[in-house]
């Protein structure tokens, strides 16, 4: 009692409140923009931390991670680009409902699952924290490869109508991945001998690029052919999701929330995944009309739940072990580093009152994020008034700057350029990009773990069926790839079948 | 009825693509120590899955399409109309020469000048939009506002120009 006292006074300091406004205001700007993420906001912000005591710093960067995992909803429901990686499975139904004309309630939506999300992995996190912290121990390389390809088996969800162009899809994003430097060898693969291309494709260029230049191509031609059709300001009101509604999904977001927290808890796996995870379970469980994934207020409420949910995951291997999940807990890591708490063990002995301190940080900034968003949703709402083909214009200077602030490289900006054209060629010819994402996000984990567990197990490939949780992952990827190639063989053949009866009537008469 | 000649030219372009990719990846990426994965393995695994999608791509234009089954080989889900086809090829071309352009010129002569100028061009020469006030609206107003908004109250790194450097 003594400890949450303490931690109260900690965190209701002038200073620390004022972190927690700033960093959320701060990661939800970065977080909506494509480009700039949280991951930069986050760099941006930890110099400043060096000021301050060490609540308001934690405070700064927590706020400003939570901002910036829930901002990326905003440019994925508005403009069908993600913010961030982990928005990337919210484009898919949240921009479909912004073309209907629901973007207020989409992002109403988002926002009231995203702090659900978020509290329910915080509560889950401190009734389980040091459990899932020896669960999440046990996971080697073996495990998180199982768990990243039944990751990757979801491309058959998210493949529409064609499983066959969903995988070259998906296969295109894994082969993108591996340019640049071998992570285990540090052997050069497909550079070519340029420095540049030693740097690889980087994930968040190449998020723009698949995302955001095949829309403003389109953009751009559907102006020029005399297409575009004006948004009527009538169409865009402010409006929250209906009780109904949250009622409709409450137990989708309750096992997607929980979802994100397991996903979080592992190193390496992160919002993306659990995103993706929530959206091809949504997609299988959620009944109505739409269907998930032609704009269904399910399939914002899964990916949002679960990417919010990962926040308190990754707390859990963050502060119980001292090992980030992803860049963004890696920078928040070195914050604590900075102010002299070791997270791990130990933290939970000498500073209990820091760890009630971070339980309060991140119930102050999801509140935070809820009022910012819902005084905010009018103004953002307001984005869809300007001309499509303008907007455009500032998508492609807002890229090109976010291309290059990922790394202050030019090369990003090139690289940007190639794999945007890319893209939309792949969209002309009917091959989905969301798979391709899918394997960008995955595919530099799946190899990294597939590697190193061989090399653990000295080349005995049993490794991945000596233990239960990488036997149940690779089981369920098995059955999700195998169910609609089965279900495909099974139309055609009765099909064939009912060609057969309809020519043997003609034949008989 | 058989599927379109564009699904089998796909198909064709892919299976380059993976063929090429294949002998990149066997040339130029060392195998690694013997009786381990190396570095070349899962480029050449993923080139060779590829190549397989590919062929299995351009054996299914040749047999009858079954409407059902075979749905996603009319499906439209990701075809524009194609009327468009010179206007596509224009518009591609044009964003690659403009984003090649802009990050030169931001290398070289900073964001601020970079996009006063290119700002203009795309609207004039890409749109022919011939509004004046849009144009210097649009170029001042993305220029100076992310210069101000991102560079200053922000503090991100705003490509300063190594020929020309004024902001």
């Amino acid at each position: 009692m003594e400890t949450l006292n303490v931690a109260l006074g900690l965190i209701t300091s002038p200073n620390a409140l004022l972190a927690v406004v700033v960093g959320t205001f701060i990661g939800l700007v970065f977080g909506s923009i494509p480009g700039l993420t949280f991951t930069v906001a986050l760099a941006l912000v930890l110099p400043i931390t060096f000021a301050l005591d060490a609540t308001p710093a934690i405070a700064l960067l927590l706020s400003t991670y939570i901002g910036g995992m829930t901002g990326g909803s905003v440019s994925a429901i508005l403009l069908g680009i993600p913010g961030t990686p982990s928005a990337a499975a919210t484009v898919i139904d949240g921009y479909q409902m912004t073309r209907r004309g629901q973007a207020s309630l989409a992002l109403g939506t988002a926002v009231i699952v995203s702090t659900f999300g978020g509290l329910i992995s915080l509560l889950v996190m401190i009734l389980s924290i040091e459990f899932v912290a020896k669960m999440a121990l046990r996971f080697g390389p073996a495990e998180i490869f199982a768990l990243v390809l039944f990751g990757l088996s979801t491309i058959c969800g998210l493949s529409g109508k064609s499983l066959l162009r969903g995988m070259i899809a998906g296969l295109i994003g894994l082969m993108i991945m591996t340019i640049g430097l071998d992570e285990i060898d540090g052997v050069q693969r497909l550079t070519f001998g340029t420095i540049t291309l030693q740097q690889g494709v980087n994930l968040l260029v190449a998020m723009i690029a698949l995302f955001a230049v095949p829309h403003i191509i389109q953009a751009f031609v559907t102006y020029y052919m005399g297409r575009e059709m004006p948004v009527r300001a009538a169409d865009v009101n402010v409006e929250l999701p209906r009780w109904q509604d949250l009622k409709s999904n409450f137990w989708l977001a309750i096992r997607c929330a929980l979802m994100g927290t397991g996903i979080g808890a592992i190193p390496g796996t992160g919002g993306p995944i659990a995103a993706f995870l929530a959206y091809a379970h949504a997609r299988k469980t959620a009944k109505g009309k739409p269907p998930v994934g032609k704009g269904a207020l399910a399939g914002v409420v899964a990916p949002e739940t679960a990417n919010n949910a990962v926040t308190g995951g990754t707390m859990i291997p963050l502060l119980a072990l001292g090992i980030p999940g992803d860049p963004a807990t890696a920078i928040v890591l070195s914050g604590l580093l900075i102010h002299g708490l070791v997270p791990g063990p130990m933290l939970f002995i000498e500073h209990p009152d820091t760890i009630s301190a971070v339980y309060f940080i991140v119930i102050l900034a999801y509140i935070a994020v809820l009022l910012l968003q819902l005084l905010g949703i009018r103004f953002f709402v307001q984005m869809l008034r300007v001309p499509a083909h303008l907007l455009a214009v500032g998508i492609t200077v807002m890229c090109c700057f976010g291309a290059f602030a990922v790394r202050n490289s030019v090369f990003d900006v090139y690289t940007m350029g190639v794999l945007g054209v890319l893209a939309y060629t792949l969209m002309r010819a009917r091959i989905p990009l969301t798979p391709i994402i899918l394997g960008l996000v995955l595919g530099p984990t799946l190899e990294r773990e597939f590697r190193t567990a061989l090399i653990l197990s000295e080349g005995d490939p049993m490794i991945f069926v000596s233990s239960v949780p990488a036997v149940i992952f690779l089981t369920l990827a098995a059955l999700v790839f195998a169910m609609p190639a089965w279900r495909m063989l099974r139309k055609s053949k009765s099909l064939e079948v009912a060609k057969n009866a309809q020519v043997q009537p003609r034949k008989n008469s | 009825m058989y599927a379109s000649s564009r699904e089998r030219i796909t198909g064709l372009v892919i299976l380059a693509f993976s063929v090429l990719w294949i002998v990149a990846v066997w040339q130029t990426i060392p195998a690694g120590t013997p009786g381990t994965v190396g570095p070349r393995a899962f480029p050449l695994v993923l080139g060779g899955a590829l190549a397989l999608m590919a062929c299995i791509l351009i054996g299914r234009t040749f047999r009858p399409v079954q409407h059902s089954a075979d749905s996603d080989m009319n499906s439209d889900e990701n075809a524009g109309p194609a009327a468009d086809g010179y206007v596509n090829l224009w518009m591609v071309a044009a964003l690659f020469i403009t984003v090649v352009v802009y990050g030169f010129a931001m290398e070289k002569i900073g964001f601020v000048l970079s996009t006063l100028l290119v700002v203009p061009a795309v609207m004039i020469l890409i749109l022919r939009i011939r509004s004046w006030q849009r144009i210097v609206g649009m170029a001042v107003g993305l220029a100076f506002g992310c210069w101000l908004v991102f560079g200053k109250i922000l503090g991100a790194y705003i490509p300063p120009g190594i020929w020309i450097s004024l902001f």
